[in-house]
């Protein structure tokens, strides 16, 4: 059957896979799974009506939000990588798992990982970066499992007994290897508590650094491993050869060099330097073709064998998640040019995009490795078809319904957003104004949501009813011939033979992907002159920067972004364009990436403390039609000035100038600031006991954001 | 499982089949489809030349871009300013109708009322239903320059910035209609007493 196995010769081995590991795997996948969608419809509800928001601050769309995409980034689309990949990596090097023991670890410190996440980011303890929102202790076990993961993947590849590596572990090398460098260097921060840290970069730094690690998490965490996957799980369900090994090649190594350049498109027309910028959105649009390579790759694959994916569940669900990548991929590019963003950037059409890749593709794709490895895992027969057809077509219709209603809510805002009349000024002025029009958009997207669920759920029922009618069998014996001289291929290609040395493969992977990391990161990070500082902006007080806490603890960045684009309709809504300047003692950046409410870097001294007071009580008292949930809690949590004086050496440590004497009167500072407001709050008739409660110093922040530079003269 | 069934080879692709076998998986081999390839390269030249223009060359950056704009806009501004600054009783005649006086109602109701909420009971901002005021004298012509310009130290927005000029008069037409109706609940008085 090989041409190579069977001119081998040598010492013939017997082996078997570990398939227990693939099954918890799965397990889990499904669980994780249903958890995230879950969380999804949760949120998108709260959005179209915020009572269901429940009242209760563990339930608020600010900590269920990070909490929703860290269970479908990390638990579902995690769980279900390993899953596959465990699976496919011991059959492509006809090799076992390196240790039973690194797999189990692996699999156990994974769950616990998602669990800590689980409990944490509903208390509010988070980083306030997106999608890397858990804190250092988390981080640190991600990087021990990452590891513990590396180990029993490279070590598997050492035992190998197949020369050379198939193009699917080629994308599994690029996303450990890349996933690592991403995870390292966006988590370096200083522990405050066990619960709190501040990151290492402030401001404009912080942001290329968050925006290159989110954006590379969609492209080695959502989309290589997953093309990895479409490589092992297509031809094998499809029964046909891979369309071109060519194709292959460049579309691997251009997508891996290529990928790592575009997180600076999530930054346009801030006040990133506008160099790096343009590298952001020119490599977004030379990366179509190369994400388009696994398309073609994996769709002409089933050239000839397109009525077997009438039929077969798995080659259905892979057809339609490549069809969504391939719209996902041409949606990125065009949403990347300059003008173009600059429409869509804040609004809804984000995260319709995004569930067009998350759901379209990474769920859909997992849909059909599940309906590939259940049956084969547990020997039995898909339990019903006619139920993943109807899971097809439930899925198809939710994400419809969620991709148009997004795009129609997006452009509807930003054309509300930038109209402007004749005589200069906004025509709607308002921002709810334009929240109130798109609610009924809101709706829609949370009923496609809960299609999308419906979905899942008939998955989880055909696939428990399928392994619960068959069996665990014994690990079936296989043999095949150990590593030695007769498998080297004489004169074989160059990339041939690199197929053959899998750790300088790596190696090359991790130059590709270091390259642009390294233009585009270094000298954010080492050049002191990236950033000029202004005299005028200085650092917030103590009151100030427990108050800036409480607005990361409740999520606020995520719905109102803190940074004035030069463009003419946002300097009329807002005011002064932003500075770099502006930014440098923000540890971390909260410039956001979407505005279902307006932008708050002016919002400082724009109103009364009493608005603000008013408005964390019950937004609609100052704002009719607001969506956003009450914060009633700040009303009742008391201050935590005690944490003050170790903050604040931190925030010294990460070079923000304070004073020992400024640190060592911290609380004292802070709790005369907090006076001046309360007797603010009083004179307009709030009771007097407000003082020590948390709402203090978010109004303390809320009236600095923005002011320093806002409101100097500075000529921009 | 059982034994999987032969490979799907097509007929026209049987000489691009090499022999690499992982797991069974085989790859055909055909070349680069020309219309990728195209895309491939095309989107290459594209980032240099973008680049090059943007970067390297002088093309104009975002910020130039945005100054051009803001310049026909805050001429548009100043233009409205001049002309619409002076309070005009003809035109304020057309709108001090009931007609007018509804529309006024819904204008304040969309931006007023954060400040001086229903009715102008006043609120943060001050009562608007009694006789005492800080900048106005309960009049049209003295309520229309505090509605325009705003009052910066008290936290008043400009409102020509943001209100046509039929919606400055309407809210007007509204206000003086709130004068003395001395609400129930209203804010205590705030300024001179205006006979």
């Amino acid at each position: 059957m090989n041409a190579h196995v069977s001119t081998r010769t040598g010492k013939l081995e017997y082996f078997s896979y570990d398939d227990q590991i693939v099954r918890l795997f799965v397990i889990a996948t499904v669980i994780w799974g249903a958890v995230a969608l879950l969380l999804g419809v949760t949120i998108a509800f709260q959005l179209a009506d915020w009572h269901v928001n429940l009242g209760l601050q563990w339930t608020t769309f600010g900590r269920l939000r990070p909490l929703h995409t860290n269970a479908a980034i990390f638990a579902f689309c995690g769980n279900a990588i390993f899953a596959g990949i465990y699976y496919s990596h011991q059959r492509l090097l006809k090799a076992r798992l390196f240790n039973d023991t690194l797999s189990k670890i692996h699999f156990w410190g994974w769950q616990l990982i998602i669990v800590a996440a689980a409990l944490t980011l509903p208390f509010g303890i988070t980083t306030g970066k997106e999608y890397a929102e858990l804190e250092w202790p988390i981080d640190i076990a991600i990087t021990v499992i990452w590891v513990v993961f590396a180990v029993n993947f490279f070590g598997t590849i050492i035992r190998r007994r197949e020369r050379h590596i198939y193009v699917a572990i080629w994308f599994y090398i690029a996303t450990i290897i890349t996933v690592a460098v991403l995870h390292i260097i966006n988590s370096l921060e200083i522990p405050v508590s066990i619960g709190k840290s501040y990151s290492l970069y402030a401001g404009v730094q912080d942001a290329l650094v968050q925006w290159w690690y989110g954006h590379n998490a969609v492209a080695f965490f959502l989309t290589t491993p997953f093309l990895g996957l479409m490589y092992y799980y297509v031809p094998k369900a499809a029964n046909r050869p891979v369309y071109s090994y060519r194709l292959s090649i460049i579309h691997f190594w251009s997508l891996v060099f290529i990928y790592i350049w575009a997180g600076p498109h999530h930054l346009l027309y801030t006040t990133l330097p506008e160099w790096a910028q343009t590298l952001g959105m020119v490599f977004s649009v030379a990366l179509w073709a190369p994400s388009w390579g696994g398309m073609i790759n994996g769709l002409l694959t089933l050239r000839g064998v397109w009525d077997k994916v009438r039929t077969d569940p798995v080659l259905k669900f892979m057809a339609l998640a490549l069809t969504f990548y391939g719209m996902s991929t041409f949606e990125g590019p065009l949403l990347s040019i300059k003008s173009v963003n600059s429409i869509a950037h804040f609004t809804d059409w984000i995260p319709g995009h995004v569930h067009a890749g998350t759901i379209g593709w990474n769920y859909l794709l997992t849909a059909g490795v599940l309906y590939f490895l259940v049956p084969r895992l547990w020997n039995a027969e898909i339990y019903s078809k006619r139920l993943a057809t109807i899971q097809f077509w439930t899925a198809t219709i939710g994400i419809i319904l969620y991709i148009v209603s997004m795009w129609i809510a997006g452009i509807s805002q930003s054309l509300m957003w930038r109209a402007i009349d004749a005589s200069g000024k906004l025509v709607y002025p308002n921002f709810i104004e334009s929240v109130v029009k798109i609610v009924p958009m809101y709706w829609v997207r949370a009923i496609g949501g809960t299609f999308v669920l419906v979905s899942f759920v008939i998955m989880i029922y055909n696939l428990y009813k399928t392994a619960k009618s068959g069996s665990v069998g014994k690990e079936e014996v296989y043999e095949a011939y150990a590593l030695d001289d007769s498998s080297i291929e004489q004169g074989a290609a160059p990339h041939r033979k690199l197929e053959g040395w899998p750790m300088i493969f790596a190696v090359l992977s991790l130059v590709a992907i270091l390259v642009g990391t390294a233009i585009e990161i270094v000298p954010a990070v080492l050049s002191k002159q990236y950033i000029t500082k202004l005299d005028v902006v200085k650092p917030y007080t103590p009151l100030e920067l427990l108050g800036r806490d409480i607005y990361i603890r409740e999520g606020c960045y995520l719905c109102h972004s803190q940074t004035v684009r030069p463009m003419a309709h946002e300097v009329l809504r807002y005011g002064k364009a932003s500075e770099a300047a502006e930014f440098v003692y923000d540890h971390p950046f909260q410039w956001g990436s979407k505005r279902t409410g307006p932008d708050l870097a002016r919002v400082g001294g724009k109103y009364p403390n009493m608005w603000h007071y008013r408005h964390m009580w019950d937004p609609r008292e100052v704002t009719a039609g607001s969506i956003m949930p009450r914060y009633t809690w700040l009303f009742d949590q008391k201050t935590d000035y005690g944490s003050l004086p170790k903050k604040m050496q931190v925030m010294q440590t990460l070079g923000v100038p304070y004073s020992q004497a400024e640190i060592d009167a911290s609380v004292a500072n802070a709790q005369a600031q907090a006076q001046s407001i309360r007797d603010n709050l009083v004179e307009a008739g709030v009771p007097e006991k407000v003082l020590d409660k948390e709402i203090i110093p978010l109004i303390a922040y809320l009236q600095r954001i923005g002011v320093d530079y806002g409101k100097s003269e500075v000529q921009q | 499982m059982k034994q999987e069934t032969k490979l799907h080879v097509e007929e026209n692709e049987k000489h691009l089949l090499l022999d690499h076998n992982y797991d069974g998986i085989q790859e055909l081999n055909h070349p680069l489809p020309s219309w990728w390839s195209a895309t491939f390269y095309g989107g290459i030249i594209f980032a240099i030349c973008y680049f090059t223009y943007y970067q390297l060359m002088g093309g104009p950056t975002l910020r130039d871009e945005f100054k051009k704009d803001y310049a026909v806009i805050a001429a548009a501004q100043a233009e409205f300013k001049k002309q619409e600054s002076a309070f005009n009783p003809e035109v304020f005649a057309k709108f001090n109708t009931p007609d007018g006086i509804k529309k006024g109602e819904e204008v304040f109701t969309n931006n007023c009322v954060a400040c001086h909420l229903e009715k102008g009971k006043g609120d943060i901002g001050p009562n608007l239903t009694d006789e005492y005021w800080l900048w106005a004298k309960g009049t049209p012509e003295t309520i229309y320059p505090v509605v325009f310009n705003g009052v910066v130290e008290n936290g008043m927005p400009n409102w020509s910035e943001v209100l046509s000029r039929d919606e400055i008069y309407q809210v007007v037409a509204y206000v003086q209609t709130l004068h003395l109706t001395h609400q129930a609940g209203g804010k205590a008085p705030q300024g001179n007493k205006v006979e």
